[in-house]
């Protein structure tokens, strides 16, 4: 028998991790189409305009006749460009964005009917903010080929301040998940937010009120994450003022769009990294109803608005500015903090 | 006289200055000033789809050409609008006429008006003696061919796009029209609402 050659709970698990990655993937994809949107209309609102109004019900559906656009348009490449690597380079900044979310988890575990109790992460890696740590910082190469292979000089130049930004950012993010590692003694993302729950008013229990250490933490990572995720005010690598749009620059159509949703799906990461590692996750604040998801998704879209809003508001810091606040200010403080950390831990 | 310089009085103290910038003080400040204006009305309006402005008497849009009570002409081809006319947009030319069009036996034959030399200084109004000139507050006028121009007296002697009634100064709920003939923005004066703006 067919049967007895093939073990069919083995068959059924990576079934469901196929689901999983598909229902997390067509996510990503799709999520751009409304972040765009919001992203828009936030920056109107913040300066008195209305914003995207006329396709669809209050623009909702711009996005969608943008894509139209974006896909009917002419893909450019320059004369001299290194051709194979231009076009490889918008795949290489956004695959391992997306990787990423392998090992985030979005919940613990939830029972649906017909299917029964189903794990809402892919993987449960116990070296999980390892692995989101190595893989996100990948997304790097994409910039600095695509930079290089534009054979442009504003495109080279913003490869480079890109590599630049983020070598030095990824110590100062990589010490606040350290921080964050010491007081819940895992790497698994799982465990971290199992430990943060409980507590007074079901938000004791949060990295973020350890106090002294845990807003420092925060607060570095938040820095941190702005630089990495290439976000006003650290977004020197598409400064349109000096560089035209950095990398960027000699890309159109499809391939612009995919450096596009590579900085979405970063921002999204960002944001439910924070909310992992310093909110309690899915964990329901104020002795609220738990409920799959939501909170998840609550706590993650209050920062992703918190970036977009940070966007309209603050200026772009000057290159040097930002060498300095990447290395001598965060990371000494990083270094203070963690040994902070320590003596709380040991004591 | 020495120059003054405040910048001894306005430093903040090293200690202050410290504290304010660990707990983002001035980052703060930034973001609630953009998120006030977020939460404020917006200046921008529906237009064309939703909304259309309708402006205050004093606007000064295209010239119209009017009529008396009695329906009868008032332009009485003196020429005087033409000769103030800073840009020498209006072109008139007179000509007898006893049939009655208008209130003399003296009417304009012609009378042209080039809408892209014409600058709006309402100097034709307060020249004309008969008040035939006045500028309406109609401010919809692109065109698609450079002979459209030049509006010709038919053009003119259309009635106003907002009716001098209305005070203005208002936002009219409105319908964009698209035909054959062109787009348009028909304002429904019924509907209107202040708007600070």
């Amino acid at each position: 028998m067919l049967t007895d050659f093939i073990n069919m709970e083995l068959v059924l698990s990576v079934f469901v991790i196929f689901v999983k990655i598909m229902i997390v993937t067509s996510a990503l994809f799709l999520s751009p189409l409304i972040l765009t949107w919001i992203e828009r209309k936030i920056a109107a609102h913040i300066q008195a305009r209305l914003g995207p109004f006329r396709v669809g019900y209050h623009g909702l559906l711009q996005a969608v006749a943008d894509t139209i656009k974006i896909l009917t348009k002419e893909d450019t490449m320059p004369n001299n460009a290194d051709k194979w690597l231009f076009k490889i380079a918008p795949a290489i900044a956004l695959v391992p964005a997306m990787m990423v979310y392998v090992a985030i988890p979005f919940g613990d575990t939830i029972t649906l009917p017909f299917i029964g109790e189903q794990t809402l992460y892919i993987s449960n890696m116990d070296v999980g903010l390892l692995y989101v740590l190595a893989i996100g910082g990948l997304s790097v190469y994409g910039f600095i080929f695509g930079g290089w292979a534009s054979n442009s000089k504003y495109a080279l130049l913003g490869g480079l301040r890109s590599s630049a930004q983020m070598i030095s950012y990824e110590v100062a993010l990589s010490f606040a998940c350290i921080g964050v590692v010491m007081l819940t003694n895992s790497l698994n993302l799982v465990d971290i937010v199992n430990k943060q729950t409980g507590g007074w008013w079901g938000i004791g229990g949060w990295n973020f009120f350890a106090f002294p250490v845990g807003p420092v933490w925060f607060m570095i990572f938040l820095i941190a994450g702005l630089a990495e995720i290439n976000r006003v005010p650290f977004d020197l690598t598409e400064d349109e003022g000096t560089l035209a749009a950095g990398y960027q620059v000699e890309y159109s159509g499809m391939r612009f769009s995919f450096f596009a949703l590579t900085e979405y799906v970063a921002m999204i990461t960002i944001s439910v990294l924070a909310v992992l590692l310093f909110f309690g996750g899915w964990s329901a604040p104020f002795g609220l109803p738990e409920l799959p998801l939501v909170w998840f998704i609550v706590k993650t879209s209050v920062f992703i608005y918190f970036f977009m809003w940070l966007r309209f508001t603050l200026p772009r810091y000057r290159f040097d500015q930002l060498m300095t606040i990447g290395w001598k200010v965060l990371i000494p403080i990083s270094l203070v903090t963690l040994l902070v950390t320590g003596f709380m831990v040991i004591g | 006289m020495a120059i003054q310089t405040n910048t001894d009085k306005d430093k903040p103290s090293f200690i202050w200055g410290l504290i304010k910038r660990v707990l983002f003080f001035d980052f703060i400040k930034g973001l609630i000033v953009t998120g006030k204006y977020s939460l404020k009305r917006t200046v921008s309006l529906r237009y064309p789809d939703d909304e259309k402005w309708i402006p205050y008497s004093r606007f000064r849009g295209a010239l119209t050409l009017n009529y008396d009570s009695e329906g009868k002409e008032l332009c009485v081809g003196c020429e005087l609008c033409s000769k103030v006319c800073p840009t020498d947009c209006i072109t008139v030319v007179p000509m007898e006429d006893d049939t009655g069009i208008g209130i003399t036996d003296r009417i304009s034959k012609s009378w042209d008006w080039n809408s892209t030399r014409c600058l709006y200084c309402g100097y034709c109004e307060d020249a004309c003696p008969t008040t035939a000139v006045r500028l309406g507050r109609d401010y919809e006028l692109a065109f698609f061919s450079l002979d459209d121009a030049v509006k010709d007296k038919n053009w003119l002697l259309q009635p106003h796009k907002v009716p001098e009634s209305i005070e203005g100064g208002v936002v009219a709920k409105a319908k964009f029209v698209r035909s054959k003939e062109g787009i348009q923005v028909i304002p429904n004066f019924d509907k209107t609402k202040t708007r600070r703006m």
